[in-house]
């Protein structure tokens, strides 16, 4: 910030340097215009010759220049006064549309209206109280992170190079004002300007859609402000390497994000369900597991996303079958098909009548549609999977018979805002997806039998003596048994376990995937729960209270352990 | 040697010159002083503040504020002049005094904005 504050606050003072000289021309006109009136003799009624004082004269001056004219005072002039009241109006008249085009001219001028808008950004950054997010690239994961960031309370800075999508974030109607800076995300002064290197600084998303910005986005970060987070959008896995070197906290590519949910999807339907409820804002434990077919898939366009789902499929035994212009030495006769996959003849050579799923995953929109028509007119059961680029062919891509729509900026916006919003839920996710069908299957049972209909939300609990006083008391007490059941009690005196489901225990290195509930907990341990938002204010409000609950379920839990 | 730099030290000169020349003289006699001279002083300085917004030396600040404080100076002592003048009286020893006491005090200022610009100049020699 303090580098480049000086630059943006000198705005006045820049806008003052251009007017110098049309400002010095109207002091010299006016000084000489009221001289000389002061010189110039008049006659008054009586026939007496008078003079103007100087009052008199920058009076008559002053209006003279403006409104030509409130009569000539405090006598009516002679014909030499006149004659000078003349040059006068002309003169003045001039030296105002020369100061006041001139006082335009730089207003309308790009570098001081870049200067304006960026010390209007740096001011208002200056003055958010809250820790904020800068948000770098507002494209389509962009404009989404902002909007749930910012209907979740928590302030956001944006940038991005583009004026206009800049001038949308003022019409995107958000809940909170959001400043947002038109500048180079590569420039390092931009970043800095934009509230980089200010304490309040809460992470960094390098949204921009292409990876070498985003790497030079997370080197900046990590060099000018080595403590806040950075997370990063990737396409190419060439770049994880380069951003990973320079620091990303997380990496998101959004093609290897969707084929992995497409193969947990696949593998272990009810975890996806879970994932799902546990991702989505309203998501709820009662949807019914996808079911995507087992059969061959087959994969129109031959690039990064195609190959992602490709790699994740043939891990799981699935058989696939490539159609695209241009392929490569791992595709052969029997697993591709070289043509245009937008040409009906050659989807129909691909014998889509024995495939159960295909992917219109090519880089242009309109063709994934027509792909998705012409596929739909050979077979009326085939699982279409659809690849959205532009946001604004969203209405007809749900109009379209694909079943699942992927667009990318959205993949990666819930990705970052799952990784903003339960960091631990990555964790979590990470470790269940090893675990087999039956398993999520039982954790699926559980979560609806104690949540049931009711909205999921994840949260998690720290046992540490600023956040959670009265729990780190009683454990510190030997004769208490602080358990995870005590926690989700109740503390109305019902005794009643609220609903909740506690899904990962952190214990130093240690990470316990759904633990039990009647194991002794210490300080330190981080537990993530999900459960419906009436259970989360009450377990939060527990760790605090005035005392840990310690009614009927103390004496059931001491009772179940011996 | 370059002509704005000549034009700037020029202006700011001229400024301190005028003002000091105006208020030579009997302080209480205002027949010592002449309006003229204080006109041009005050327009003078105007122009100079106006030619310091352009300056950006380190002392450019220092100068600008000395400057304000000639114009706020000198402004008050022709709106003076202008008040005690009215209906072609006479100024009293003690109205002179006071429209000349201000412009002594602008003329502190003028000096200070000179003794400025003669450290810039032997700076920008180093």
């Amino acid at each position: 910030m303090t580098v480049a504050a000086p630059r943006a606050r000198h705005g006045i003072f820049i806008l003052l340097r251009r007017l110098r000289v049309p400002l010095a021309v109207l002091i010299v006109v006016y000084a000489v215009a009221v001289a000389g009136f002061t010189l110039i003799p008049g006659i008054d009624a009586q026939g007496r010759p008078w003079a103007m004082s100087f009052l008199q004269a920058f009076y008559f001056v002053s209006f003279l220049g403006t409104t030509i004219g409130l009569g000539e005072i405090p006598h009516p002039f002679s014909d030499t006064q006149r004659l000078w009241a003349t040059a006068t109006i002309y003169g003045s008249v001039v030296a105002w549309l020369y100061s006041i085009s001139a006082l335009f001219s730089v207003l309308q001028d790009p570098s001081f209206r870049r200067i304006m808008h960026e010390s209007r950004v740096e001011r208002a950054v200056r003055r958010l109280q809250e820790p904020f997010y800068l948000v770098c690239g507002y494209d389509d994961a962009g404009i989404r992170v902002t909007r749930e960031l910012a209907e979740d309370g928590t302030s956001v800075v944006i940038v991005d190079v583009e004026s206009a999508r800049v001038d949308a974030v003022e019409v995107e109607d958000l809940p909170a004002v959001v400043p947002a800076l038109q500048g180079d995300t590569s420039d390092p002064k931009t970043l800095v300007l934009a509230g980089l290197t200010n304490d309040l600084c809460a992470g960094v998303l390098a949204l921009t859609g292409q990876d070498s910005t985003n790497t030079k986005i997370v080197l900046t970060a990590r060099l000018l402000n080595p403590a806040v987070p950075v997370l990063c959008a990737a396409r190419e896995h060439a770049a994880h390497a380069r951003m990973a070197a320079a620091g990303a906290t997380h990496i998101i590519n959004p093609y290897d994000t969707f084929a992995e949910r497409v193969a947990l999807s696949i593998r272990t339907p009810s975890l996806h369900v879970i994932y799902e409820s546990l991702t989505t804002q309203r998501g709820t434990a009662m949807n019914e597991p996808q079911g995507l077919p087992h059969g061959r898939w087959v994969l129109c366009g031959f690039g990064l996303f195609t190959r992602a789902l490709r790699r994740q499929l043939t891990r799981l035994q699935i058989e696939t079958f490539v159609i695209d212009v241009e392929l490569d030495d791992t595709c052969d006769e029997k697993n591709s098909l070289q043509g245009d996959p937008t040409d009906p003849a050659v989807l129909r050579g691909a014998d889509l009548e024995s495939a159960s799923a295909i992917v219109a995953g090519t880089a242009v929109d309109i063709d994934n549609l027509a792909i998705t028509l012409a596929a739909r007119a050979l077979n009326k059961r085939l699982y279409i999977v659809a690849r959205q680029t532009q946001r604004r062919n969203g209405s007809i891509f749900r109009a379209s018979p694909a079943n699942l729509v992927m667009l990318s900026g959205y993949i990666v916006a819930a990705e970052v805002l799952r990784v903003i919003r339960a960091p631990q839920l990555t964790t979590f996710l990470r470790r269940a997806r090893d675990e087999e069908e039956a398993w999520a299957a039982a954790l699926l049972q559980r979560m609806r039998n104690v949540i049931g209909a009711e909205i999921v939300e994840s949260w998690s609990i720290e046992l540490t003596p600023d956040r959670a006083p009265t729990a780190c008391v009683a454990i510190d007490r030997p004769q208490e048994d602080v358990t995870l059941q005590r926690l989700m009690t109740r503390a109305d005196g019902s005794g009643e376990l609220v609903q909740a489901v506690p899904l990962l225990l952190h214990r130093g290195q240690e990470r316990l995937l759904l633990p039990a509930t009647d194991v002794p907990l210490q300080i330190g341990d981080r537990i993530l729960c999900c459960g419906s938002a009436r259970a989360r204010v009450v377990m939060r409000g527990n760790l605090s209270a005035h005392a840990l609950p310690i009614l009927a379920s103390h004496e059931q839990a001491r009772a179940t352990r011996t | 040697m370059s002509t704005e730099r000549v034009l700037f030290a020029f202006v700011i000169v001229l400024a301190l010159t005028l003002n000091v020349g105006f208020v030579a003289g009997d302080i209480a006699d205002i027949a010592h002083h002449n309006v003229y001279e204080l006109f041009a002083a005050l327009a003078v300085s105007l122009i100079a503040t106006v030619m310091k917004f352009g300056d950006r030396s380190a002392l450019g600040s220092t100068m600008l504020a000395t400057s304000l404080v000639a114009d706020l100076q000198l402004i008050a002592a022709a709106a003076a002049w202008g008040f005690y003048g009215q209906g072609d009286a006479v100024l009293t020893a003690h109205h002179g005094a006071t429209v000349v006491s201000l412009a002594i005090g602008a003329a502190v200022a003028n000096v200070v904005s000179v003794v400025l610009l003669l450290i810039e100049t032997t700076n920008l020699r180093r």
